[in-house]
């Protein structure tokens, strides 16, 4: 692949590299790298780390660019980055630091079932799970909308689908921001943005995006799993999908015009792709407003996916969802920007923290966790690739101090598709995981199932045990998958 | 020289592009960008029984800048008429921020054709169209 790092990057620890602010000039702090020594050594392959580095020239960012141990290179911030910037210090906001799949985010869902409830019928799970949710490249959904109720569905998110009967107030507890982030504006947000997300409500999407049939195989902390609902041997459901081509479209309309304020603010960053305004200006507010309503978009498609497949298990199983006990565990976006309060030596402000591939963590007692979960912090969904595991965290203390209240979002690829084609050439990957595993994999594109296997990707337990040892997230539970239903 | 290769990037998809001239470059980058989409079936067929021609005037900070906005238009109409592209002709291209061109193709049968890749956006992460001895070359990110 591409050639080794030669930046400077100096070891703090077991866990944690800077790159000091001497290694390019115009970086405003230095880049703090999460990663294993083993980690790193993947991570320097890769040309994440200049990313790293370039973050750190934008405008009023504050301590660390930072990057979780699942980061790889991306365009503009690397995937795995986290950066927040001050709106007192002229801090900007940069679409390419959400990136343009806004509010791409997991959720997952437990149930009452057990291995031996589902064994018999995992295959017509499955089958009617890839046959039933609209999935694939171009796919558009059954759940249409007129162009008033597109408006609703920014301004209300995940409300929207519950009012529409897509689901209960229950889930909206469990969901980040009550699946709703306030100050969306949809006057901001372009004819083509809306004419693209009229289509794809309610639908999956391709490439990494997924849903998931899985077992709970380890706990690793027996009172916060109980506090989430989960035990071992229990059967889990995980939905990751984004905002689909409506948040695209956000995302390419502001990088765009975004290309005029660097000028007029006299912003210098390396990469165009790093394109940005301050916070506070007009530019920086449109693209809040219009973001907002990408992840409100984002929660009611992936809350509308949840009510699809609660159809499909009461099909199945003949029986109602909530008999199922199919309950929302939680729900988080990792594509994200959003007005924080994060002390910063010693004095509390609000920030604008950035997430472009990881995910909020708060600890435990933040008044934004749903009351029921509040003694054990904010779980946090990390879902691993197609064979191998995906985890449950908990948000500690660590991640508040010293990232942002931010953790890692999943394995992290380590191989580009290309290669990975190459390398799955002439294999059937499903074949492979349904003998290896016994995992039954439906997908799309025979391409996507190359693309994503399982080798394409870092190893998730050494990324968890980076944000676990570093105290930034604690580990709670594993799930191994079952079914898996690929775009 | 190969009118386009696709180039690896970790999390997304690259390309190389390569043109005699700046149009052939935008018509070797709309090609490449549908080759990602469809994968193998971009060669399944010549047919061309739709066509749409494009225009594009916006003012814009150099070719880069204009060769974003043509694959944007290009995903845009893609995305929106279902339409796969197979054959690009550009007319007319002033890099102040004119483009007219015309884009043919084929109306797509979900039902007998399965698409390889959902591109989200045509990126600007280090786009640089560089004069060389044979045209011009560049390498395009598209996050997918």
């Amino acid at each position: 692949m591409s050639q080794i790092w030669q930046g400077k990057l100096e070891k703090i620890d077991d866990y944690r590299w800077r790159i000091p602010t001497s290694y390019k000039p115009g970086m405003k702090v230095p880049g703090l790298i999460y990663a294993s020594e083993s980690l790193i050594s993947s991570i320097l392959n890769d040309r994440a780390p200049e990313q790293v580095a370039n973050v750190a020239f934008l405008p009023g960012i504050v301590k660390y660019s930072l990057a979780m141990p699942d980061i790889h290179w991306g365009y503009g911030f690397s995937i795995g980055g986290v950066a927040a910037t001050d709106p007192e210090r002229n801090g900007v906001i940069s679409p390419g630091g959400v990136g343009y799949d806004i509010n791409c985010g997991v959720r997952l869902i437990r149930s009452d079932l057990t291995l031996e409830d589902v064994k018999s019928k995992l295959q017509d799970l499955v089958n009617s799970l890839f046959n039933n949710i609209p999935c694939g490249v171009g796919s558009t959904g059954d759940i249409r909308v007129s162009d008033r109720e597109e408006e609703q569905i920014l301004a209300k998110g995940a409300g929207w689908a519950v009012k529409k009967g897509y689901g209960v107030k229950e889930d909206l507890e469990h969901t980040e921001d009550m699946g709703c982030m306030e100050g969306a504006d949809p006057s901001k947000v372009s004819d083509r943005a809306y004419e693209r997300g009229r289509r794809q409500a309610g639908t999956l999407g391709a490439g990494n995006h997924f849903l998931e049939v899985q077992i709970v195989d380890e706990i690793y902390d027996e009172r916060i799993a109980n506090i989430y609902g989960l035990f071992k041997g229990q059967i889990t459901l995980m939905i990751h999908s984004g905002s689909r081509g409506f948040g695209h479209q956000v995302c390419d309309d502001y990088v765009k015009s975004m290309a005029y304020t660097l000028n007029k603010y006299h912003i210098n960053v390396p990469d165009r792709q790093l394109a940005c305004a301050p916070i506070d200006s007009p530019e920086g507010k449109a693209y809040l407003g219009a973001m907002r309503c990408a992840a409100n978009y984002a929660w009611a498609n992936r809350q509308c996916l949840m009510y699809l497949t609660r159809e499909i298990f009461e099909k199945v199983f003949n029986k109602s969802w909530n008999s199922l006990g199919l309950h929302l565990v939680y729900d988080v976006a990792h594509n994200i920007a959003k007005m924080e309060r994060h002390k910063v030596n010693g004095e509390e402000k609000v920030l604008c923290v950035h997430r472009k591939g990881a995910t909020r963590a708060f600890p435990p007692g933040h008044k934004d966790i749903p009351e029921d979960y509040r003694d054990a912090g904010q779980p946090v969904i990390i879902p691993g690739d197609m064979g191998s595991y995906s985890y449950v965290l908990a948000g500690a203390q660590g991640a508040m101090e010293e990232t942002f209240s931010s953790t890692c979002h999943g394995a992290g690829r380590c191989m580009s598709r290309s290669a990975a084609i190459k390398k799955c050439q002439g294999r059937h990957i499903d074949k492979e995981l349904f003998n290896k595993s016994g995992i039954i994999v439906r997908a799309k594109g025979r391409s996507t199932l190359a693309e994503e296997s399982p080798e394409a990707y870092k190893d998730i337990t050494e990324v968890v045990d980076v944000v676990h040892g570093a105290g930034i997230s604690k580990r709670v539970a594993r799930m191994k998958p079952l079914g898996v239903v690929k775009g | 020289m190969k009118p386009y290769e696709i180039i690896e990037h970790t999390a997304d998809v690259g390309l190389k592009v390569n043109g005699a001239s700046l149009e052939e470059l935008f018509e070797n980058a709309a090609k490449g960008m549908f080759e990602i989409i469809a994968g193998e079936a971009f060669h399944h067929s010549s047919k061309v029984s739709e066509s749409r021609q494009i225009q594009i005037k916006k003012a814009v900070n150099g070719s880069e800048e204009l060769l974003v906005e043509w694959l944007s238009e290009l995903l845009y109409i893609f995305n929106r008429e279902e339409i796969l592209f197979r054959k690009f002709k550009i007319l007319r291209l002033d890099n102040s921020g004119e483009i007219l061109g015309e884009a043919s193709g084929q109306k797509i049968n979900f039902s007998q054709t399965t698409l390889h890749t959902e591109i989200k956006a045509c990126t600007f992460h280090g786009l640089k169209i560089e004069k060389n001895k044979s045209g011009f070359t560049c390498n395009i990110i598209f996050d997918v």
